[in-house]
């Protein structure tokens, strides 16, 4: 048969326009009162408020970081029966791939309206050392592959952000100092933001300065580890437009993976963002140079440059020269401002960033930015990097103009 | 040297578990030998041990006995690492290694080098420790 088979095209007649609606954020970053569940329950509740709807219009629910059936828990926490549940776990980007899955089912009509639902007390439950406490898996844990390759050898999980960083300035050239100034820039975003943990300027000087945690990462190159939660609610574009604030669409989504472990991690240089950045631009119908803000996962500083150069906004290898150029193309005077409100690298990162980095760009597209608005902004896209630069969602948002 | 304290106490929490398909690998390091899989089919090698070939798919695995010569794709210099008993070996060397064989690529300590002479595109060759009377675990060297 030629061309495309018929239930193709009046699948695609159904499709209906998907938009964020509601926003919540939990206190933050540090809220020794609160456990993880607490911290869900009050970003699920701050989110509702902030679309106008009620816990009875959420018909799916989508969770992850807590092992099997966390969701279904979080329902029954919630008081929620819902009919579309989602927990893709693969790490912190599993939230780009709530969005990307909660998008493709709203679109097709098998759900109206989804919560995705995040938080973590990380901070005050696990303290400061966690990335550093082993490649994965402790004391007297059973390893699964291929961890029980990686573990024995002392690897911890910034050592294996460390080996792929090490390896791109081996290939281009890249300056630890260029990796410095994502720390730097993304800080001066946080020193406008009342909810940072940390907001106090700081140099290259000061990062390059401070002390390696595994070469070449310093401990200003890291995320920080806080406490806190995160809620976003998504809806149809009908239902979108008799709530509170201006929708924001999502226009495209994407995800992969290359590898688990670093060591399988084929080319350290590239990662699975080449394939999902592409694919979700072209849903969207943009290029690079279309997206006005950008939400990055800023694990380490690589994480950062790396997807830069694998998303197409600047060229393989030059990533380095693109966050430095132009005084600065992350800040919010640049070609790119990227993590607007201070990143996992000064502002937020409990245990996992992805669903922070949606609800950031929902802000940056309503105007709510406060101190950090990027001034007109239509496009912003949210990109989620997890495990051991492993797995990749891009999710491509816009305003209903854009 | 800074790195390259003492990794011959292995506690029993770290020793090797060898399952249904790796066994082959674990006692041949514990003999000095570093066994990888390579694939009759494609012609290239793998490690760590699986059922099927992880370039083709096929499932024509033969267990061959690698030269122990490779290429240090990445490394990174560990400085903290709070797990005893890693916390009492810092600083140290890991790396990713390319071995001589096509497609077969280790993640590897390598206590021997000093963080200071560690380079990407090094050449290293196997080191073997022992991990109890059957097992032992895969370190890697600079070569002469």
């Amino acid at each position: 048969m030629d061309g495309e088979p018929p239930r193709a095209a009046s699948f695609a007649a159904v499709q209906r326009g998907v938009c964020i609606v509601g926003v919540g954020l939990s206190d933050g970053p540090v809220t020794p009162e609160l456990d993880a569940v607490m911290l869900e329950a009050q970003s699920f509740r701050r989110a509702l408020d902030d679309a106008g709807l009620e816990k009875g219009d959420i018909q799916g629910l989508a969770s992850a970081g807590y092992g099997g059936m966390h969701e279904v828990a979080l329902a029954e926490y919630l008081g929620l029966t819902p009919r579309w549940l989602e927990s893709s776990s693969v790490g912190g980007s599993s939230f780009e791939f709530h969005a990307m899955h909660a998008y493709r089912a709203i679109q097709n009509g098998d759900v109206d309206t989804v919560a995705i639902v995040y938080g973590n007390n990380q901070l005050s439950a696990s303290g400061r050392t966690l990335g550093t406490g082993g490649g994965g898996g402790g004391r007297g844990m059973s390893l699964p592959l291929p961890m029980s390759y990686e573990f024995p050898t002392g690897l911890t999980l910034v050592g294996a952000y460390a080996m792929a960083a090490q390896r791109h300035m081996h290939e281009f050239g890249t300056k630890p100092e260029q990796l410095a100034s994502i720390a730097v820039q993304t800080r001066e975003h946080a020193a406008r933001n009342p909810r940072a943990m940390y907001r106090d300027p700081i140099t290259v000087d000061d990062v390059m300065t401070s002390r390696l945690v595994a070469d070449p990462l310093h401990k200003l190159d890291c995320c920080v580890i806080s406490d806190g939660g995160c809620c976003l609610v998504l809806t149809t574009e009908e239902r979108a437009r008799d709530l509170a604030h201006r929708p924001v669409y999502v226009r495209g989504a994407a995800g992969g993976t290359t590898h688990h472990s670093i060591a399988a991690m084929a080319d350290m240089t590239r990662t699975a963002a080449a394939v999902s950045g592409p694919k979700a631009f072209a849903e969207a119908g943009i290029t690079p140079a279309d997206v006005d803000m950008f939400a990055m996962y800023d694990s380490f500083t690589y994480t950062v440059l790396v997807v830069l150069e694998d998303l197409g906004f600047a060229p393989k290898g030059e990533g380095g020269a693109f966050v430095t150029d132009n005084g600065g193309n992350l800040r919010l005077s640049g070609a790119l401002p990227t993590n607007t409100d201070g990143g996992g690298l000064s502002c937020t990162h409990p245990g996992m960033r992805g669903l922070f980095l949606l609800c950031e760009a929902t802000r940056q597209l309503r105007g709510e930015a406060g101190d950090s608005q990027v001034a007109g902004a239509e496009i912003a896209v949210a990109h989620g990097s997890g495990g051991w630069l492993s797995t990749q969602g891009t999710v491509v948002l816009g305003t209903e103009g854009a | 040297m800074d790195g390259g304290n003492d990794w011959s106490d292995i506690p029993k929490w770290l020793m090797p578990r060898p399952g249904l398909v790796d066994r082959e690998f674990w006692e041949g390091a514990g003999r000095g030998e570093l066994r990888i899989q390579h694939c009759t089919t494609c012609g290239k090698h793998q490690h760590y041990p699986r059922t099927l070939c992880s370039h083709c798919g096929e499932q024509t695995l033969e267990w061959v006995t690698a030269g122990g010569d490779g290429t240090v794709y990445s490394f990174t210099v560990i400085r903290q690492n709070g797990v005893p008993p890693f916390n009492e070996r810092l600083p140290f060397v890991v790396a990713t290694v390319d071995l001589d064989e096509p497609g077969a690529r280790m993640i590897a300590a390598m206590p021997q080098v000093d963080p200071a002479d560690a380079r990407v595109g090094m050449r290293v060759r196997a080191a073997f420790r022992r991990a109890g009377d059957e097992y032992g675990f895969v370190d890697f060297a600079a070569a002469d």
